[in-house]
């Protein structure tokens, strides 16, 4: 049985969870050093963020833990089990302190937004009938409306700090996230047992 | 190796009867629509032909084979067992899965409705994957009327039950748990529902979902996978069959027994199928039917992940020639493939010696290097070289004797 965890913010995180709920007891030091550790018939893998999915879907880890915002993005075959409950944090829409945007009933015929979540983005506009140019940044969002390259961001935030910090407030929120525990479709019908009874321990271990 | 597996799985499905058949690589959308859900329709390679009509490169088979079921064999009397086998294409989703073109093999059996149909289209699917090299392999079978039976039984307003149906589709079961926490009702069904990705296993399910389900659709569908399951013994096949209640498919598309084959390390279904009594009256000839297809890329993947990857077919003689030997070696030749064996003839005149680089690069078992009508020179793969008439040759290939 394999498991993927995140690099980042998650990975604090996803290792207490995996050691209170007795599934693989290591430190993020060892795991970040070794970034594949077995364990008591338990391989960890350590992947970025955005790899969890890829990792599973395509069956080289059984389960994953990963944001709700990376699934957001990537669609895929895996199921999506338990909500971990823990790094929780919104995808906001945000713009400079002196712009006059706020509702949508001040947005422009054409927004000019800059994501690292263009697809959650594009259909979060859509959905409202709003015309949108994503602009697809891969870090530093939050410098893209100061320098004029965009009228607003669309970006994660669990305090608000960032934001706050590069003069830029929240007009709306897109949707909240936190960790997720998901399971390649094809690991819960051939390796049932382990991968249900760790599931089933995760589950517990967030009380569910 | 793909044409391989390709030929294995379609000489089993001829075993049992059942008739290839070619369809058309392209069809008009309108025809490929009538049949296939909203995910499909958008991951169709559309074009215009000369006359403006939009037609697609198929995505998948089944379609395309009611069609002809209700058209060119519409005087052909039921039940008909059919097979295919060919390439799809289908857009890529933006994401990893690349590969545009994929090949699968299927077999259809139109006109037959009951579990002995059902039985036999889940056994000749688990003998395809047999057939195909596919080392360690096993079947999940479910039932789309289980499925159906617990929405209509479930107290859930309208809306919410279709955000159940997205959720599901989408196997997000955090977001099931979430709809179905806002309403006051909790019954049998909606723990049903919540453990839908841990309702495997073997005939035990059965019972203890029966004493969940209160309703007759998922009491009918439960009743007919037991008789699936008794019927797949018989086949020979209980130790690969495993009942999923909690299997999620196209569910608008099929209306009975669902079934998916899983192979080592693919993190996919190898083989999917199920009854779709629908579709064939959507193409004006009602009739019910199951079917399947093998997805011939990844039963490919795991052939050549296993710890033996099957060898690529066997070439079992070079023959080789100079001088006067052109026509003995094509007469060699002509005898060996008679007897079924895997000749190759050069189209060069070679010296001996030089025929034995020629013969490494063919990768033969025997090299036959003829020289006049009277006597070949013989090399047997690690032996000495041996001169003998070529009749007797041919005739120790032939007996095995080599």
């Amino acid at each position: 049985m394999s498991i993927a965890v995140p690099t980042g913010a998650l990975m604090p995180g996803a290792l207490r969870l995996l050691a209170r709920a007795g599934v693989a007891r290591l430190s993020g030091e060892e795991l970040g050093r070794q970034l594949l550790v077995d364990r008591a018939g338990v391989r960890v893998i350590l992947v970025r963020p955005a790899d969890v999915p890829a990792y599973v879907d395509h069956g080289a880890a059984d389960l994953g833990i990963v944001g709700k915002d990376i699934l957001w993005e990537t669609p895929g075959a895996h199921y999506e089990l338990v909500d971990l409950r823990f790094g929780g944090c919104q995808l906001v829409l945000a713009v400079p302190l002196a712009s006059k945007l706020n509702g949508a009933e001040t947005w422009p015929p054409q927004l000019r937004v800059a994501t690292k979540y263009p697809r959650t983005a594009t259909a979060w506009f859509e959905s409202r009938g709003q015309a949108v140019e994503v602009v697809q940044l891969h870090g530093s969002v939050e410098l893209a409306p100061q320098v004029g390259l965009v009228d607003a961001i669309v970006d994660l935030t669990a305090t608000g700090r960032t934001l706050r910090e590069n003069g830029l407030r929240v007009t709306a929120t897109l949707g909240a996230s936190t960790a997720r525990l998901i399971a390649n479709q094809a690991s819960l019908k051939t390796r049932t047992d382990a991968v249900q009874a760790a599931v089933g321990r995760l589950r517990e271990a967030v009380g569910l | 190796m793909l044409r391989e597996a390709q030929e294995s799985v379609l000489a089993e499905m001829r075993r049992w009867g059942y008739r290839h058949v070619i369809t058309p690589m392209v069809e008009s959308t309108e025809v490929l629509e009538r049949g296939i859900g909203a995910d499909q329709r958008r991951r169709l390679f559309k074009f215009a032909d000369a006359r403006g009509e939009v037609v697609a490169v198929v995505g998948e088979r089944t379609v395309p084979v009611a069609r002809l079921v209700a058209g060119k064999l519409r005087g052909s009397p039921l039940p008909l067992r059919l097979c295919y086998a060919g390439p799809v294409l289908s857009t890529d989703d933006g994401r990893f899965q690349q590969r545009r073109e994929t090949y699968q093999v299927g077999a259809e059996l139109v006109g037959a409705p009951g579990t002995v149909a059902d039985a036999e289209v889940i056994a000749l699917a688990a003998r395809c994957l047999q057939a195909s090299g596919v080392q360690r392999y096993q079947v999940d079978v479910g039932h789309a009327e289980f499925f159906h039976g617990i929405m209509d039984a479930v107290k859930l307003p309208e809306e919410v039950k279709a955000a159940v149906r997205v959720a599901l589709a989408a196997r997000d079961f955090v977001a099931l748990e979430t709809l179905l926490e806002k309403t006051p009702l909790r019954s049998a069904e909606h723990e049903l529902l919540l453990r839908f990705p841990a309702l495997r296993g073997g005939s035990e399910i059965l019972q203890a979902a029966g004493g969940l389900v209160r309703n007759r659709r998922s009491e009918r569908a439960l009743a007919e996978l037991a008789e699936v399951q008794e019927l797949l013994v018989a086949h020979g096949l209980g130790e690969v069959v495993s009942l999923d209640l909690g299997a999620i498919r196209d569910f608008d598309y099929y209306t009975g027994i669902i079934f998916e084959g899983y192979g080592p390390d693919v993190g996919r279904p190898v083989a999917q199928g199920g009854r779709y009594d629908g579709l064939l009256a959507r193409f004006g000839r009602p009739a019910p039917a199951t079917g399947f297809v093998v997805q011939l890329d990844l039963v490919w993947e795991m052939l050549i992940r296993a710890a033996r990857p099957p060898a690529l077919p066997r070439i079992d003689a070079a023959v080789a020639w100079s001088g006067s030997g052109l026509k003995t070696a094509l007469r060699l030749g002509s005898t060996l493939r008679l007897f079924g064996m895997r000749a190759v003839v050069d189209t060069q005149a070679r010296e001996q010696a030089e025929s034995k680089t020629w013969w490494r690069t063919v990768g033969a078992v025997n090299l036959i290097h003829c020289r006049n009508e009277s006597t070949v020179a013989w090399t047997v793969r690690g032996h000495r070289t041996r001169r003998l008439p070529p009749e007797q040759v041919a005739g120790r290939l032939a007996g095995g004797l080599a």
